[in-house]
């Protein structure tokens, strides 16, 4: 900066001007310095006045640094320029020893005891001036304060746009600040306020704090009195966010009150404040919070709040913004609802209604201080963000809140895959297993297709499932001892309407419920024998479950499946006759053949005989020997032997009707987790037996043949499509017909083939005559 | 004895990185603001004449009152500032390539962001050691 040109020596005052010296000492007192908005304490820069004394006695003599402190005591004001900043510059006073070992001026008239003060100089300096200058315009400059100012002020403006021009802008920032003073002072507070924008706008952006504290007050008060509510709160959250060593406490509280009192109070046009640099926030430095789609969860973000006094807050909303590439400018928000802020660190948490599947990142933070909304877009890594940095932190790209795809909570299996037992009351269980996900409140439907009946007089078990291979074999100490908290917790809990509700317990373990149903099968069974060859069906025995399970945070996760049980009578009942005694009584082998996979025992077995068969023995349809009670192992075959004979029905419709029929009084025993096993008594006294009826068709057996029956080879060997072949076969009685009632001799022939492979050219049925000699043949 | 002086680091950004007051005079807040007025204002001096010549050490380029401003231009136009009163222009030019040396290894820090401010307490403290060494004992006092 240029200094401001110094005559050699001052002036001398002119002899009879103490009056004037007196009535300009009165002026200097007088006149005060401005005051401040927020009654900001700042001393002054010791431009002016201190050095003008300085320099005015720079020559002389007989200064010391006592006589000077009084100088400086009696300092007040200038009546000159604006820019009044006054101190008494102490430390130029240890300077002025320095120079004053330079020669005594010869030319002043006051003795040279005594140094000039202000006043004199002031009045020296005009006399002089007076004396030298010339021109009539700049004496009417300095004939008064207002012309002087006018000039200054063209002046000044002058050398503010030539600076400006030259891009020497700094220098140019200096002089604005200069002329918005001036202006200022004389009530134009818009022209004063555009200029200390301008310098405040230069020196923010250069990052210069300590000269930015210095006219943002100013700036304030011109924005305050012209009611540019938007400015003026700007200029405060600004101030807060200069380094704090710049201001006192007391006037940062002040600044805060401001804002306060202005965002409580009606604003004509409320905008939207930014305060990115006072109230900066962060995400947790923990993982991101993980959810599963569809649920809510709770976020919590550090807060820093740069306000020096607690804040209330209205409202404060947080915005993420998804990640995805999907989703790019899709933002999110959750509130939450009135708070104070403390300065520092704040820790809040955020309720996160569900949301879309992606990964969010921290956006933007909004809320309400009183009726005035703010904005804040300042991340900060760690801790508040440094003021200081002018390079901008990026955007964060750590995500914050991750939703999962939807993807698989729970699985509900059955716990049994072999059959369970026909039209009794059994249990089926059912492994809901979790996986990584709460079932809490979890509610299990169970709909239980036609043809299967849930027992709701029961109560449904839970109980805790061991993965199997030590669920099946419970005696092994060894691993009992290594889990003593697993005991295998079992709870019986009611079932209503199909619906059971999973206990607390149960939502993070893999359980196992077990509720009882009947299968109901009305049709009578029918066994196998070689006349009535069957075709199982596994399909009759299928009953279908649909189970759904209603569950998560937010009761929207519902799990539907659809599990096929199946169910089976205890035995599938084959028989054939073994064998033809002499007697004419025949052996009937009923080979039991166990279809469960838990041990059997059969305890009581009779047979009911269709027409044209008769017991033999005792006569009650009980088995030759007394092999009971019977035990058969899973899936594997018991025979019984009975005697019958043929007895001498002749009605054969009557014998090609009737069924025998086969009870079977058993008892089981098995796993339920296993399979099949013994029924759930719902009524106390119900007895462990059960019975089992299952019908047998007999034939008679073919144990004496009449007719033998030959294919005799084919011409060719080789048979083509469509060639027309001859069949040949031969009958030949083997022994003659005993009874004479069948008097005729004619036998009914009757060609069945497969209409798919063969056609029959010629006829299919007839009737033949045939000797009844033994050994004739056709 | 007393003297005045403020160093100041200005980046190429214009946004002062540094700042320390290493005058052996007690400091005032006043003080500390009049200087970083000067300062400032100086900038625009250094930026017309640092164009003009290829030396780093530009002298005075200011002057304030009994003030002067002396810069040292970086190659990569960082300006090292120093607010003092008349000394020895030797001290200074050491001072100023010492503390060049100092800077540089600030940069060389992997994890210092370029612009941002140097907080460094060990950068402080050699600075002012070489502000003690450069410009007490060997200027004209």
């Amino acid at each position: 900066m240029l200094s401001w040109p110094k005559p050699a020596t001052w002036p001398s005052i002119p002899p009879d001007s103490s009056a004037e010296v007196m009535a300009k000492e009165k002026t200097i007192l007088q006149a005060k310095a401005r005051e401040k908005l927020f009654d900001i304490q700042r001393k002054p820069l010791p431009l002016e006045p201190s050095s003008l004394l300085r320099e005015a006695n720079r020559r002389r003599a007989f200064l010391s640094v006592g006589n000077l402190s009084e100088l400086y005591d009696s300092v007040d004001g200038s009546g000159l320029g604006a820019h009044s900043k006054l101190s008494p510059n102490k430390s130029s006073s240890n300077l002025m020893t320095r120079t004053m070992s330079g020669p005594a001026t010869s030319e002043t008239s006051l003795p040279v005891d005594r140094p000039m003060r202000l006043s004199e100089i002031h009045v020296a300096a005009e006399h002089a001036l007076k004396q030298t200058i010339s021109d009539p315009d700049f004496m009417t400059s300095l004939s008064s304060p207002e012309e002087f100012e006018s000039r200054y002020m063209e002046l000044t403006k002058g050398a503010a746009d030539n600076y400006h021009r030259s891009w020497w802008k700094r220098h140019g920032v200096v002089l604005d600040g200069e002329i918005a003073a001036i202006f200022f002072k004389h009530g134009n507070y818009d022209l004063a306020a555009k200029s200390y924008e301008k310098v405040c706008a230069l020196y923010s952006a250069e990052g210069w704090e300590e000269l930015l504290a210095d006219v943002l007050p100013d700036l304030a008060e011109c924005q305050k009195i012209l009611k540019d509510e938007a400015g003026y709160l700007a200029s405060c959250v600004k101030l807060l966010s200069l380094e704090s060593s710049l201001f006192s406490s007391k006037e940062r509280q002040a600044f805060q009150s401001e804002v306060v009192r202005l965002a409580h109070s009606e604003m004509r046009h409320p905008v939207p404040l930014d305060v990115s640099s006072l109230i900066t926030f962060a995400g947790n430095p923990a993982p991101p919070l993980e959810l599963c789609d569809g649920d809510p969860g709770t976020l919590s973000v550090a807060v820093w709040s740069g306000f020096p006094d607690d804040i209330t807050l209205e409202s404060l909303s947080l915005r993420l913004s998804a990640f995805s590439s999907a989703d790019e400018g899709l933002k999110a928000i959750r509130s939450t609802d009135a708070r104070v802020l403390v300065p520092g660190r704040n820790i809040i948490t955020f309720d996160i209604p569900p949301q879309k599947p992606g990964s969010y990142v921290l956006g933007a933070l909004t809320g309400q201080i009183g009726k005035l909304s703010f904005r804040s877009h300042g991340f900060s890594q760690d801790g508040p963000v440094d003021t200081d940095e002018f390079m901008s932190f990026e955007k964060p790209t750590r995500p914050v809140l991750k939703v999962r795809k939807p993807r698989a909570l729970v699985d509900i299996t059955p716990a049994v895959s072999s059959a369970l037992l026909m039209n009794e009351l059994q249990w089926i269980g059912l492994i809901v297993k979790p996986i990584d996900y709460s079932l809490k409140g979890g509610i299990l439907h169970i709909d239980a297709g036609a043809e299967l009946k849930i027992e709701e007089s029961q109560m449904i078990e839970i109980e805790s499932y061991r993965s199997d291979g030590e669920h099946s074999s419970p005696i092994d100490a060894s691993k009992v001892l290594s889990r003593p908290t697993d005991t295998g917790r079992v709870e019986k809990v009611p079932i209503e309407n199909g619906k059971i509700k999973l206990p607390d317990w149960a939502s993070d373990v893999t359980t196992l419920v077990w509720f009882p149903v009947r299968a109901i099968n009305d049709t009578v069974p029918k066994g196998t024998s070689p006349a009535s060859p069957q075709k199982h069906s596994i399909v009759d025995g299928m009953r279908m479950i649909a189970l759904k399970l209603e569950f998560g945070a937010f009761h929207n996760q519902i799990f539907e499946r659809t599990i096929a049980v199946h169910f089976t009578n205890p035995f599938h009942v084959s028989t054939r006759v073994v064998d033809k005694c002499n007697d004419g009584t025949l052996l009937l082998q009923v080979i039991l053949h166990s279809e469960v996979k838990a041990t059997l025992h059969v305890k009581d077995v009779s047979l009911d005989l269709q027409a044209g068969f008769e017991h033999l023995g005792k006569g009650d349809g009980r088995p030759t020997s007394s092999l009971f009670p019977l035990v058969i192992a899973p899936s594997s075959k018991a025979g019984i032997l009975f005697v019958i004979r043929l007895s001498g029905t002749k009605d054969l419709d009557e014998l090609e009707q009737a069924d025998s029929m086969l009870h079977i009084k058993y008892g089981i025993s098995g796993d339920r987790a296993t399979g099949a096993h013994s029924p759930v008594p719902v009524k106390p006294d119900d007895s462990e037996e059960l019975l089992f009826k299952i019908s047998l068709k007999l034939k008679r057996p073919v144990l004496d043949p009449c007719l033998a029956v030959g294919f005799l080879p084919f011409s060719t060997d080789c048979l083509r499509v469509g060639q027309l072949v001859n069949m040949k076969w031969r009958v030949e009685r083997l022994k003659d017909l005993e009874e004479a009632s069948l008097s005729d001799d004619e036998i009914l022939y009757q060609v069945d083939a497969n209409p798919q492979n063969w056609m029959v050219a010629g006829r299919k049925s007839g009737h033949i005559s045939f000797s009844e000699a033994q050994g004739s043949r056709i | 004895m007393a003297s005045t002086a403020c160093f100041v680091i200005v980046s190429k950004n214009d946004i002062p990185i540094y700042e320390a007051e290493v005058g052996s005079a007690p400091k005032k807040e006043d003080l500390a603001y009049h200087h970083q007025f000067i300062l400032h204002a100086a900038l625009d001096v250094v930026q017309d004449l640092a164009w003009t010549t290829n030396a780093m050490f530009l002298r005075s380029v200011d002057r304030f009152n009994d003030l002067v401003v002396s810069v040292y231009v970086t190659a990569g136009h960082t300006r090292f500032m120093l607010l003092h009163d008349s000394r020895s222009e030797d001290g200074i030019k050491s001072f100023f390539q010492e503390v060049h040396e100092l800077y540089i290894k600030i940069f060389l820090n992997p994890l210092y962001l370029p612009g941002s401010r140097i907080a460094s307490s060990h950068f402080d403290t050699k600075v002012r050691a070489l502000a003690r060494k450069y410009l007490y004992i060997r200027g004209i006092y």
